[in-house]
C-alpha cells in the first residue's frame, strides 16, 4: 500500500490557524492599542483587507507557473540572480522578524511562569525544542498541527466563555478610538502581521495539489482573522482603552483573571499548556520554513542539516534587545511598519512582470 | 555515545531552575498596607495561611494556628516579602493573595496610588485581588479579624466577600476595576469598606443604613464589611453606607447584584416596616441625551425591579386588597426613588463625579476618544446634568402565605 505522505487542505488550515491566530496571545494587541486606543480590535481586519490583494496575486502566480515555492517563482519571473537577491532580502527581514518574535514569546514564558530563570536559559531550551521538532520535517509538523489544533482552539474558546461575564460591550465606544486618520494609518502600516503566511508559501510543494494549499490557506486565514478580531474585541471590552495600553500580555492577564467556580480558582496553568503547545508548533514551523528559504536561495538540497545553525542564529539575534519593552515597542513596531510596503509591493511587481511576459509571448 | 545522551538529557533539568516545592512556600492570603511617619515607607502586614489546617493531611491532635501574621516596613510589597524572610521560614508567595487591605488614612493620602501601582506591576499579584479599606490600621484589622467558623483565611475571604457582594452592601472592588476606573478618569471607584472597631448605632431606620462598625450586634467575629470607600482619581474622598452602596450597585450595570433582603416603611402602619426580597433581574435603563453645543446632558434612569414580600409585621392585609397593594407598591417605588435621588444629589454636588460607571453610556455620543476627553464628562457634564430617576415595580409577590393571621381572631 502506498501512503501519500503529502499534506492536504486540512493540514494547511491548521498550520495557517496556528501560525496566524496565535498572534492574539502575544503583545500584538497592546502594540496596536498604543496608537489606536479602544479601536484597536478591528485593525487586524482592516490590515487584512489591505494585504489580501497581494496574497491573492501571489497564490495565483504560484499556481499559474506551477512553482515549487516562493524562491522558485521569483527565479522564474525575475531570472536567477535577481530572484535570489530579492529572496535574500526577504530572508534577512524574516530572520530579524522571527528572532524578535521568538524573543517576545520567551519573555512571555519567563515573565509568567519562570520568574527566576534567566532569559538565556529559557531561550536555549526553547530553541532546542524547536530544532528537534523542525528536524522531523514539514509533514510531521503538519500532522501535529492537525491533531492538536482542535484542542488549542477549544481551550481558547473556553477562556472566551469564562470571561464572558466580565465583558462590557459599551467599552467599544467611541467607535473610532483615537480618531479615524490614525486608525487608517495604523491599519495600512501593520499589514505585515500576516507576513508569516508568505513564508508559508515555501511549503507549496509539500502539498498534494495547489488547490489544497489555496483553499486550506485562505479558509485558515479567514478563520484566523475572525478569531483574532474576536479576541481583540474581548480585550478591548474587558480592559478598556487606558488599561490595555499598559498591559503587555492581555491573553495571560485574562487567564489569570478567570475562575472556574469557587473551587477551581487559579487555573491559568490549564490554558498555559495549550498555549505552549501552539507556540512550539508555530516556531517549529517558522524555523523549518526559514531554513527552507535559506536552502532554496543558496541551492542547498539537504537544507534540514542547516536547522541547527539557523536556530542558533535566530536565538542570538533574539537576545540582542536589552529588555522586552524595547523589543516590543521599538524594534518590532518599526520592523512591522517597514515590512508592510515590501510585502504589499513585491507581489504587485511580480504581477506586472507576469503580464508583461505574457504580452511578449502573445506578440 | 551514552555519555552524549546524558549530557543532552541534562539540558532538560534546566527547567527545574524555577522549581519550588509546595512545602517551601508561604502563601500570603491578605496583604495589609499602612502609612508610616516617613513618606515612601509603608508598613506591610502579611497574613500567611497554614495549608495544613483544615486539610486531610493534618494529623489528629496537632494544634497549629490557621494563619500567621507578620508586619514589616518597606517601600513596596515585593521587597517587603524578602525582608520578612528574616523571620518567616519559607519563601513568601503572593500567588494566592485574595485581598489587599489599606488603612483609611493611607487611602486618603496621595501615597495610595503609588503603592497600588507597584502591586499592579508585580506579576504574582492577580488583578482579581479585592481591595478593602479598613477604618483602623490594616495591621490592627488583620490582627483583630478572628473568624471562628471559617478558620482557613483564604476560604474566609472568599466566602465572606462573595456573600456580601451578592447582597449588594459592598461593591465588587478588584484591582482590575480600580485601575480601569482610575486610569479612565471618568468615574469614581468604590472600594469595600470594613472595620473591626465596633461603634453601634441603633436608630438608623433600616437594616443596611450603616457604615461598617455601626451594626448593633453581639457575638461573632468583630469584623464588619459594610458600605464602601469612594475614590476620586486614586484618593479616597468619602465613604458610603451599605444602603448607598446598594443603590450605587443597582445603578451600575457592570456590578452584579441579584437580590437582597431589605425593609421598607409600611405605608398604612408607619410604626412598622415591611420586609421584602428585592430582586433586580434587569439592568437599569440609563438614557443619556447629550447636547453637544451646550455640552449638557439629560439623564433618564429607569430601574425595573420585582419584590417578594416576606413579612408584614403590621398584619395589614396587603395581599387581598387591591387598593392597599397599590399603596404599598407606590410607597416602595417612592422610597427607592427618594434615596436614589438623595445619593445622586450628593454625588453631583459634593463629589462632582459619579460612582455608577455612567461614562459608558456617555461615550456613545462621541466619535473618538480625544473628543470625549475634551468634553470632560467627569468635570463638566455630569455635575451639571439634569437627572430624572424613576423606579418601576414590575411584579409583587407575597410569599407562600395567602393571608396573614387575623389578629382579632387570635386574641379572642
Amino acid at each position: 500500500m502506498k501512503v501519500d505522505k503529502k499534506l492536504a487542505a486540512f493540514e494547511m488550515f491548521s498550520l495557517t490557524m496556528i501560525l496566524i491566530a496565535l498572534k492574539l496571545t502575544d503583545t500584538t494587541p497592546s502594540l496596536f492599542a498604543q496608537k489606536a486606543q479602544n479601536a484597536f480590535w478591528y485593525i487586524p481586519l482592516l490590515a487584512f483587507i489591505v494585504i489580501l490583494p497581494s496574497l491573492l496575486i501571489l497564490l495565483y502566480l504560484l499556481k499559474h507557473y506551477q512553482a515549487k515555492h516562493l524562491i522558485n517563482l521569483l527565479e522564474i519571473l525575475l531570472g536567477n540572480k535577481l530572484g535570489k537577491a530579492i529572496g535574500f532580502i526577504f530572508l534577512l527581514l524574516n530572520i530579524t522578524f522571527i528572532s524578535l518574535d521568538s524573543r517576545n514569546y520567551v519573555e512571555q514564558i519567563r515573565n509568567l511562569y519562570f520568574l527566576n530563570s534567566s532569559t538565556l536559559i529559557i531561550f536555549v531550551l526553547f530553541t532546542i525544542i524547536c530544532i528537534f521538532g523542525a528536524i522531523r520535517g514539514i509533514e510531521v509538523i503538519g500532522y501535529t498541527a492537525k491533531i492538536f489544533f482542535p484542542f488549542i482552539f477549544i481551550s481558547f474558546f473556553l477562556l472566551a466563555f469564562l470571561i464572558y461575564e466580565e465583558l462590557v460591550w459599551d467599552r467599544i465606544f467611541p467607535i473610532f478610538g483615537s480618531g479615524l486618520p490614525l486608525i487608517v494609518e495604523e491599519s495600512l502600516l501593520k499589514g505585515s502581521i500576516y507576513s508569516d503566511f508568505i513564508l508559508l508559501t515555501m511549503g507549496y510543494s509539500a502539498f498534494r495539489k495547489s488547490h489544497d494549499f489555496n483553499t486550506g490557506g485562505l479558509v485558515g486565514l479567514l478563520f484566523a482573522i475572525g478569531v483574532i478580531t474576536f479576541f481583540f474585541l474581548i480585550y478591548a471590552v474587558v480592559f478598556d482603552y487606558n488599561s490595555i495600553e499598559k498591559i503587555s500580555f492581555p491573553f495571560h492577564e485574562i487567564t489569570q483573571y478567570v475562575n472556574l467556580g469557587d473551587f477551581f480558582t487559579n487555573i491559568e496553568t490549564f490554558f498555559m499548556v495549550f498555549w505552549l503547545l501552539a507556540t512550539f508548533i508555530r516556531f517549529i514551523l517558522l524555523l523549518y520554513l526559514l531554513t527552507w528559504l535559506f536552502g532554496a536561495i543558496f541551492n542547498i538540497k539537504h537544507f534540514e542539516l542547516l536547522i541547527l545553525p539557523m536556530g542558533y542564529l535566530v536565538m542570538v539575534v533574539g537576545l540582542v534587545p536589552d529588555n522586552s519593552v524595547v523589543n516590543e515597542l521599538i524594534y518590532r513596531n518599526q520592523l512591522l511598519n517597514l515590512m508592510t510596503p515590501i510585502i504589499m509591493g513585491f507581489p504587485l511587481v511580480l504581477l506586472l512582470i507576469h503580464l508583461f511576459k505574457r504580452k511578449k509571448v502573445e506578440n | 555515545m551514552k555519555l552524549l545522551w546524558l549530557v543532552l538529557l541534562s539540558f532538560f533539568i534546566m527547567g527545574c531552575e524555577d522549581m519550588i516545592e509546595l512545602e517551601k512556600q508561604s502563601y500570603v492570603i491578605a496583604v495589609g498596607i499602612d502609612e508610616t511617619e516617613q513618606e515612601g515607607i509603608f508598613l506591610f502586614t502579611f497574613q500567611i495561611a497554614n495549608p495544613e489546617v483544615g486539610s486531610i493531611a493534618s494529623s489528629v491532635g496537632s494544634e497549629q494556628e490557621a494563619s500567621e501574621t507578620v508586619t514589616i516596613r518597606g517601600t513596596d510589597i515585593m521587597t517587603a516579602t524578602t525582608t520578612a524572610n528574616a523571620f518567616v521560614t519559607k519563601q513568601i508567595a503572593l500567588d494566592q493573595t485574595r485581598v489587599i487591605i489599606a488603612s483609611e488614612s493611607l487611602a486618603r493620602s496621595d501615597q495610595f496610588i503609588r503603592i497600588i501601582q507597584s502591586a499592579g506591576r508585580t506579576p504574582q499579584i492577580r488583578r482579581s485581588v479585592q481591595l478593602i479599606i479598613s477604618q483602623e490600621d490594616a495591621a490592627t484589622f488583620i490582627k483583630n479579624n478572628q473568624p471562628t467558623l471559617e478558620q482557613r483565611p483564604h476560604k474566609y475571604y472568599q466566602y465572606m466577600l462573595t456573600r456580601a457582594k451578592e447582597t449588594g452592601i459592598i461593591p465588587d472592588a478588584d484591582l482590575h476595576r480600580f485601575f480601569q476606573i482610575t486610569e479612565g478618569d471618568a468615574d469614581l471607584f468604590l472600594a469595600m469598606y470594613a472595620t473591626t472597631n465596633t461603634d453601634p448605632k441603633i436608630d438608623r431606620g433600616s437594616e443596611d443604613n450603616f457604615y461598617a462598625g455601626q451594626i448593633p450586634k453581639s457575638g461573632g467575629n468583630p469584623t464588619q464589611f459594610m458600605g464602601s470607600a469612594v475614590f476620586k482619581e486614586g484618593i479616597m474622598i468619602d465613604r458610603l453606607t451599605g444602603e448607598e452602596t446598594r443603590i450605587a450597585n443597582i445603578l451600575d450595570k457592570t456590578m452584579e447584584m441579584s437580590e437582597l433582603l431589605t425593609t421598607y416603611p409600611d405605608p398604612l402602619a408607619p410604626k412598622y416596616r415591611v420586609a421584602a426580597d428585592y430582586i433586580q433581574s434587569q439592568e437599569p435603563i440609563i438614557d443619556i441625551q447629550y447636547d453637544a453645543e451646550r455640552n449638557h446632558a439629560t439623564i433618564n434612569v429607569l430601574v425595573q425591579f420585582e419584590i417578594e414580600i416576606l413579612a408584614i409585621p403590621s398584619l395589614v392585609n396587603y395581599s387581598q386588597s387591591e387598593a392597599d397593594k397599590a399603596t404599598l407598591e407606590k410607597s416602595i417605588e417612592d422610597y427607592n426613588e427618594a434615596i436614589t435621588k438623595e445619593l445622586i444629589k450628593k454625588t453631583q454636588e459634593s463629589y462632582r463625579a459619579q460612582p455608577f460607571y455612567w461614562s459608558l453610556y456617555a461615550r456613545k455620543h462621541f466619535k473618538d476618544i480625544p473628543a470625549f476627553e475634551q468634553a470632560d464628562w467627569n468635570k463638566n457634564i455630569y455635575p451639571n446634568a439634569d437627572i430624572h430617576v424613576s423606579y418601576q415595580l414590575k411584579k409583587m409577590q407575597f410569599g407562600n402565605l395567602l393571608d396573614d393571621t387575623n389578629l382579632n381572631e387570635v386574641r379572642d
